[in-house]
């Protein structure tokens, strides 16, 4: 049944296990997603047809058409690809992490230290400050966060369950900041401010794409090469240091991915959350493969919901715009539930 | 003679061709643009800007929708018949503007700072430095329409009024002008107290004084426990809100507090409640003379009868 393909090097230094299952169900979604990009660039306020779009895209002009597409839509798509793939691979990683399958980047902290930085630096530069040192902040946030959780729940080592538990306890206090914040802000501001919480891909524009990009270039790969320590570590902390890996230097490096990829993420397109609960538990859904193989699956779920969830706030209120974060609730959210009826149901 | 005509004929067409091909370069708080003759073609972005637009008798090809009596207050609505919304103030629909091809965006440096590299790409777009400020607003949007000599008219007209004004309340007030007024607005779940905005700088340039610890930083402070009430206290209190129920018993509530009975302008029967449109949301040049209008009536002064022409609004003639 477990077919797999094993592509070698000459020499044999270098090896490539790949699962058949893991490699149809990672092609099916990416095509689902290219196709889902394409409708969602021929869809808008304005309509546009599909041969136009394949138009602007094949010969790029100056036109209004072209701007509307290759400027307006084309960056909001791929953001919101890239954005959702991000927070779905790094709810898999802290999932596998703490090994507990309510972890995601929103519950242990890493999402309320963005916002609480991106709060607190809309709210010191009030409407004169400039947006554009918004995304770094929050990072800046994201990354702060992760280093108190971690200094805080150090004991000889990092120790998933109290990783957890100092996340959540943080989480907590840092979403009385941002609370706080918003409450001393003026109205423009906290209406910036709760945009931005929500999770919004309005108005992302090139220079979003390639700002977000590098950071998903370096981590993908690292993650894809690392990840399986990470089933070395489900089978228990004396397996994987008797199976030769390095617990703790992992535990670190796989922490410092999550954080990057959702920190980043969250940066961009605000504080989009439940992505990185959901998309790995439906990756897991999916098949049932070690980390490595669920990877690239949980991300291109990720992307399916932001890219879905955005699409019905630009379209199906014209031409009112609403933010993705609203849907990706609505649609994640009855997933959700069905998921775990389904569990309670079937189990195994 | 002959070649003394042709000269004329000569300078004729360069002034023509200038005047044809005017080019005005734009300062605004984002940077420079260069306008070319009398654009006609405007997409507003923000409240203050529609109002405007209006009053310098333009309707603009594209609105934002208003914050209240959506999609446009009832007081613009009669000028912008044909026009297309373009949705809400912070998320404006920017394919619609786009697909406008408009010849000028007015947008607000609060709300649309990480859209302006986008917006500049469709059309040229003027941001003003602060949108309280509805007379640098009306200059440069006058400058950038190429309208100047109605924007030059209109604030002659307001200097004017509020000239007169300013003669009249100290004739009628005497030693109780200037007045200490605070301008107060309750929310569904808080009341507020405005150190600043639309509302504070007509008022301050009409002469009216701010109660001393309401001149500070910032654009106010929201009150949330009913122990603040005495903070709202001033000679007369302007208060306006929302026509909402949540917000009616927010204010039933508080008025009922024996705080609220004690403030001197509540004592004095001095309380006045007016048009949140007018005096919050509007932000325009015409918003500014509805709310003179509204001071004229409340104190009883006579309204003198300027000359006029092309007006839109400002209820003087």
């Amino acid at each position: 049944m477990n077919h797999t393909l094993v592509l070698r090097t000459p020499g044999d230094r270098w090896s490539v296990k790949l699962n058949v299952r893991v490699l149809v169900v990672t092609l099916t979604l990416a095509l689902l997603l290219a196709v889902s990009s394409v409708l969602a660039l021929a869809s808008g306020s304005h309509p546009t047809s599909f041969t136009e779009v394949l138009g602007a895209l094949a010969a790029p002009e100056q036109s209004e058409l072209a701007l509307i597409i290759l400027e307006i839509r084309m960056p909001r798509v791929l953001m919101a690809v890239l954005v959702g793939g991000a927070l779905g691979s790094a709810g898999l990683i802290l999932q596998g992490l703490v090994r507990n399958p309510l972890a995601s980047p929103d519950v242990i902290g890493i999402t309320s230290g963005a916002s609480a930085a991106a709060v607190l630096y809309l709210w010191l530069g009030g409407i004169t400050g400039t947006s554009l040192l918004l995304a770094p902040v929050a990072m800046g946030g994201a990354f702060a966060v992760a280093l108190c959780i971690t200094t805080l729940a150090w004991r000889q080592g990092i120790s998933p369950y109290r990783l957890v538990l100092v996340g959540v306890g943080l989480a907590a206090a840092l979403t009385a900041v941002t609370t706080l914040l918003l409450v001393l802000s003026p109205d423009s501001t906290a209406m910036n401010a709760y945009i931005w919480l929500t999770g919004s891909l309005y108005a992302s524009q090139w220079h979003d794409v390639t700002a977000l990009a590098p950071w998903l270039v370096v981590c993908w790969p690292l993650a894809l090469i690392k990840l399986r320590h990470l089933d070395a570590q489900a089978m228990g902390e004396d397996m994987a240091l008797g199976l030769g890996s390095a617990l703790q230097g992992h535990r670190l490096l796989f922490l410092v991915l999550a954080v990057a990829l959702a920190g980043s993420a969250v940066a961009y397109a605000g504080a989009v959350g439940f992505i990185g609960l959901i998309a790995p538990h439906m990756a897991r859904r999916l098949l049932a493969s070690g980390h490595t193989g669920l990877l690239p699956i949980a991300a291109l779920i990720g992307s399916l919901i932001l890219l879905y969830a955005d699409w019905i706030g630009r379209v199906a209120f014209i031409p009112r715009d609403l933010p993705a974060g609203v849907f990706v609730a609505g649609i994640g959210a009855p997933f959700f539930v069905y998921l775990l009826y389904r569990l309670r149901r079937d189990p195994g | 003679m002959l070649r003394h005509t042709g000269l004329t004929l000569i300078a004729i067409c360069s002034i023509l061709s200038i005047a044809a091909h005017a080019t005005t370069v734009v300062e605004h708080a984002f940077g420079k643009v260069r306008m070319e003759g009398r654009p006609d073609r405007i997409v507003s972005l923000y409240q203050g800007a529609t109002d405007t637009a209006v009053a310098l008798g333009i309707e603009p090809v594209a609105v934002v929708e208003s914050w209240t009596e959506k999609p446009m207050y009832h007081y613009l609505r009669p000028e912008l018949q044909g026009v297309t919304y373009l949705g809400l103030e912070t998320q404006p629909d920017l394919e619609r503007i786009a697909w406008l091809s408009p010849d000028l965006i007015v947008g607000a440096s609060n709300r649309h700072r990480t859209i302006y590299p986008l917006l500049t790409r469709i059309a040229p777009t003027v941001i003003p430095g602060n949108v309280y400020d509805f007379r640098a607003l009306l200059t440069l949007m006058a400058k950038a329409t190429g309208r100047t000599a109605r924007g030059e008219e209109l604030l002659a007209q307001w200097e004017a009024r509020v000239e007169d004004f300013r003669t009249r309340i100290r004739r009628k007030l005497g030693d109780q002008w200037p007045q200490e007024v605070a301008i107060i607005t309750f929310r569904a779940d808080h009341a507020r107290i405005y150190y600043a905005g639309f509302a504070r700088a007509v008022l301050d340039e009409l002469g009216f004084v701010a109660p001393e610890d309401h001149r500070k930083e910032g654009w106010g402070i929201k009150l949330t426990s009913q122990e603040s009430i005495p903070a709202m206290d001033a000679e007369a209190v302007f208060l306006f809100m929302e026509d909402d129920p949540a917000v009616q018993r927010t204010f039933d509530a508080w008025s009922s507090h024996p705080l609220w009975n004690n403030l001197q302008a509540v004592r004095k029967n001095e309380v006045y409640q007016v048009d949140p449109v007018t005096w919050n949301m509007g932000a325009g040049i015409i918003a500014a003379n509805r709310m003179l209008d509204d001071l004229y009536r409340h104190y009883g002064l006579e309204q003198p009868a300027l000359p006029c022409t092309d007006c839109k609004g400002c209820g003087q003639c």
